[in-house]
């Protein structure tokens, strides 16, 4: 690795850490494990989506329907196991599957009819949304049981919240999946330049759909934790959520031009955005001051990590042959 | 110089115009002139200095020096596109100036829409009175409502004309303006082309195809190597004495050019009646091991398209394809993974993941090869890497660095290297060299003559006529879509393929 590379790669933890001795300057609280704790677990669910959503701004797409998967996801999970009495792991197994069926049909309509991503995930944000409110009779509906299944969200391991081991190992798969394997190879290729890559031999409509596959499968893992830790399910559960995936993603260094992003990257981003939240409170700075404040910060931080994200690219041209981004 | 047609006075001028970029002179001393009401062709080959004529014309580029005249008008050394405009200088584009999703009055009073005094809002009915009153004074089949996308290539060249009457231009410069369009629809444009003519306008135009140029022009002015050659008047035109300009030589001086021999060894690709419709017809070909066959003929002419055909990237419409003496239905990755190299054309657009690193380029060809179970061995793809840099002398050597950020030959060198490491039988190569230092050219030249030399099978699609004549083994040349002409054996010259190229050798005729 030569120096600008290692300089390029440090830049955004080193925005991290600054921001942290900032924070321990201010607060002496900051540092202490329960804290930190506390604002990794606050992440988890947006750390365990993002780790699957970054496929489809890498290939030059956007997934916007990752909320609404994750709440029917959750309410269809309690479904399975306190209605139809299924087992709890088929259940989260049959869950799963759900997502990235979901997900896959996003990626075959957004491949196969041509249509922009943005419009195609837009409009499967609201009909899931939809779905789930049909199904869930648009109730908000406890889940008590059984105990194995609330223990993914509401459990301890090692005097750390589960849900932090789940969003740290779909972290770290997802980033040998987008660094080391031909999935991830082909991904970057597609969003670097759609025509080239396929002259390479890169099939584009597949690896987009793959995308969204992966995408659609977080999102149901995201679902069935967040059911978990909340103890209950609902259409609006994880409403929004997309957006601060987007953030994490955009903060970490993810081009939404595509070519070009990194797991590592998203989830720094996710826990420097909940940081900054977490600052505010220990220093006491009243609730309204909040969105203002993130926002600014979050401005600030893009602006700083200009230098990850690809400048303006001399490859813009090949998007003129791209039929579908 | 200048001499004053019987049309009227001279409308631009220009004298001893010189440019260099880096290096090498594009433009050397360059006079030229334009009368009011005059059809001047301008011709040359590939890399003559045309684009960066127009482009000092129009503003785009600056020239080093020269006087530039417009109407009487001196024009600074460094001037604006729009202030050429202003002027009355208009470029007419294809397609790509115009808004797909306005009407055709919108396109054509865009940024100068009549507006109402009242708010400054944009007067819609005048506007389309305006304009449709425009296009009836020309008696174009168009309608002043009409979308764009909906119209077709010709019918934008239209709207790009009248844009430029709406501008009260008094030059107008096409650009290859009949490359895309029908025969049907070329000539409707020359009659557009002459009744701008007979409306004092003047047009200059620049294409490769002699018969247009000979059929339009008041008169011929030839570039070569930045150098004016020749205008010659109507009068004095001789198609093949144009293109004798345009290379350089005499007919009877044909040493430099190449000794075409036909291969007899074993038959990689067998091509039989190969036609997709509007783009290429009734192909046949046979390509032997160690051959390589060069396509010769005029942007459009369908070579192209035709190899991406045989790679696999588009689909064809009828006739067979054998490859390695078996049926061969092409798709990119059985292509690929049976030995096919393909380098395309416009490196930027087609051929390189720029922001990419080198690495990574010549990995995602070679992901058949480096994947077990789904995973890349990243330190084999390096190893890969560092063969196909190694092998085409990429400069700088350095594996991570975006391919973007290479040289033009250098991009090219990694395109290239991501084959030839490849167990290769067949590469399929279109226009390599184009804008690329003539260092990285030569080298280039020497991998293609290596890899021949060890067996390997190559089409040589190239406008390049000498890189065409110096490195095929036979060329066979398209126009319109069909072979016209397959030189096999003898001494073939530059000129040679020009004039088949352009339709005008009598034998060259099916």
């Amino acid at each position: 690795m030569n120096l600008a590379k290692l300089k390029a790669a440090l830049r955004l933890p080193a925005v991290l850490v600054a921001l942290m001795a900032v924070l321990t300057i201010v607060s002496p609280r900051f540092l202490a494990i329960g804290n930190l704790s506390n604002v990794l677990w606050s992440v988890c669910v947006i750390g365990i989506l993002a780790s699957g959503a970054i496929y489809a701004p890498i290939t030059g797409g956007i997934d916007l329907s990752i909320g609404s998967i994750a709440a029917l996801t959750g309410i269809f999970v309690d479904l399975l196991m306190n209605r139809a009495g299924v087992n709890w792991l088929l259940a989260i197994a049959a869950t799963i599957a759900l997502g990235a069926f979901i997900g896959l049909f996003n990626g075959l309509i957004t491949t196969k009819f041509k249509v922009n991503a943005f419009i195609v995930t837009m409009a499967a944000k609201t009909y899931l949304y939809g779905i789930a409110m049909v199904i869930s009779q648009g109730g908000m509906k406890s889940i008590l049981k059984p105990a194995q299944f609330l223990a993914i969200g509401g459990g301890r391991s090692f005097g750390l919240p589960n849900p932090i081991y789940i969003m740290l190992a779909l972290i770290v798969l997802s980033h040998i999946l987008l660094t080391r394997s031909s999935f991830g190879r082909r991904a970057i290729a597609v969003g670097a330049n759609e025509v080239a890559a396929r002259l390479s031999g890169v099939d584009p409509d597949r690896t987009r759909m793959a995308a969204y596959t992966v995408s659609g499968a977080t999102a149901a893992v995201g679902g069935i934790v967040l059911a978990s830790l909340t103890q209950q399910s609902f259409a609006g559960a994880a409403s929004g959520i997309e957006l601060d995936v987007l953030t994490a993603l955009v903060v970490g260094g993810t081009s939404l031009m595509g070519g070009s992003g990194s797991v590592v990257g998203a989830f720094i981003g996710a826990v420097m955005v909940a940081f900054i939240g977490n600052g505010l409170n220990l220093l006491n700075v009243p609730a309204p001051y909040h969105p203002t404040a993130t926002g600014i910060v979050i401005l600030l931080a893009l602006i700083f990590n200009m230098g990850i994200a690809p400048r303006k690219r001399g490859a813009a041209g090949g998007k003129h042959l791209r039929r579908t981004s | 110089m200048e001499t004053k047609t019987a049309a009227g006075r001279v409308l631009l001028d220009c004298r001893g115009i010189s440019k260099s970029y880096t290096g090498p002179q594009v433009l050397d001393e360059v006079d030229f002139s334009v009368d009011r009401g005059e059809i001047h062709a301008l011709v040359g080959e590939n890399g003559a200095g045309k684009s960066t004529l127009i482009k000092i014309v129009t503003g785009v580029t600056d020239r080093d020096s020269g006087e530039l005249e417009f109407d009487g008008t001196a024009i600074p050394r460094s001037h604006s596109k729009k202030a050429a405009q202003e002027l009355g200088i208009a470029v007419i584009y294809q397609e790509l100036s115009l808004i797909p999703g306005m009407t055709v009055a919108q396109n054509i009073y865009l940024t100068k829409e009549p507006r109402f005094r009242a708010l400054r809002l944009i007067d819609l009915r005048r506007m389309n009175d305006d304009a449709q009153a425009l296009i009836d004074r020309y008696g174009f089949p168009l309608k002043a409502a009409d979308l764009i996308d909906r119209l077709s290539i010709a019918q934008r060249q239209t709207v790009e004309i009248l844009k430029a009457l709406s501008d009260r231009a008094s030059l107008m410069i096409m650009d290859e303006p009949t490359s895309s369009l029908t025969s049907a629809e070329a000539t409707r444009l020359f009659d557009i082309i002459r009744k701008l003519k007979a409306e004092g306008i003047s047009v200059l135009y620049i294409s490769h195809r002699m018969e247009e140029v000979f059929d339009l022009s008041d008169r011929v002015t030839v570039l070569r190597d930045g150098r004016k050659v020749a205008t010659l008047e109507k009068v004095k035109i001789d198609p093949a004495e144009i293109i004798r300009l345009m290379i350089g030589r005499d007919l009877g001086e044909s040493d430099r050019g190449r000794r075409m021999t036909r291969k007899a060894g074993e038959v990689v690709l067998d091509v039989r009646s190969l036609s997709s419709p509007g783009l290429f017809r009734d192909i046949s070909f046979e390509l032997h091991r160690g051959e390589i066959l060069g396509f010769g003929g005029l942007v459009g002419s369908g070579r192209t398209e035709l190899v991406r055909a045989i790679y696999g990237i588009d689909a064809y419409d009828s006739g067979s394809i054998r490859y390695l003496g078996k049926d061969y239905r092409p798709s990119v990755r059985a292509s690929i993974a049976g030995g096919i190299g393909f380098v395309p054309e416009e490196r930027r657009l087609q051929g390189i993941l720029a922001p990419i690193s080198v690495t990574r380029n010549i990995g995602v060809a070679n992901l058949d090869v480096l994947t077990k179970a789904g995973m890349v061995s990243g330190r084999r793809e390096l190893q890969f890497a560092r063969r196909g840099i190694a092998l085409m002398n990429v400069k700088p050597d350095l594996p991570d660095m975006p391919v973007g950020s290479l040289s033009g030959g250098n991009q090219q060198k990694v395109v290239l290297g991501k084959w030839l490491i490849r167990d290769l039988r067949l590469l399929i190569i279109d226009e390599p060299t184009v804008g690329i230092d003539i260092g990285a050219k030569e080298e280039i030249y020497a991998h293609i003559e290596h890899l021949a030399a060890q067996g390997v099978a190559v089409i040589l699609v190239s406008s390049d006529l000498p890189e065409l004549t110096r490195l095929a083994d036979r060329i066979i040349v398209l126009r319109k879509g069909r072979i016209v002409k397959e030189f096999d054996e003898g001494v073939v010259s530059e000129e040679d393929v020009l004039l088949a190229s352009s339709g005008i050798v009598e034998g060259a005729r099916r």
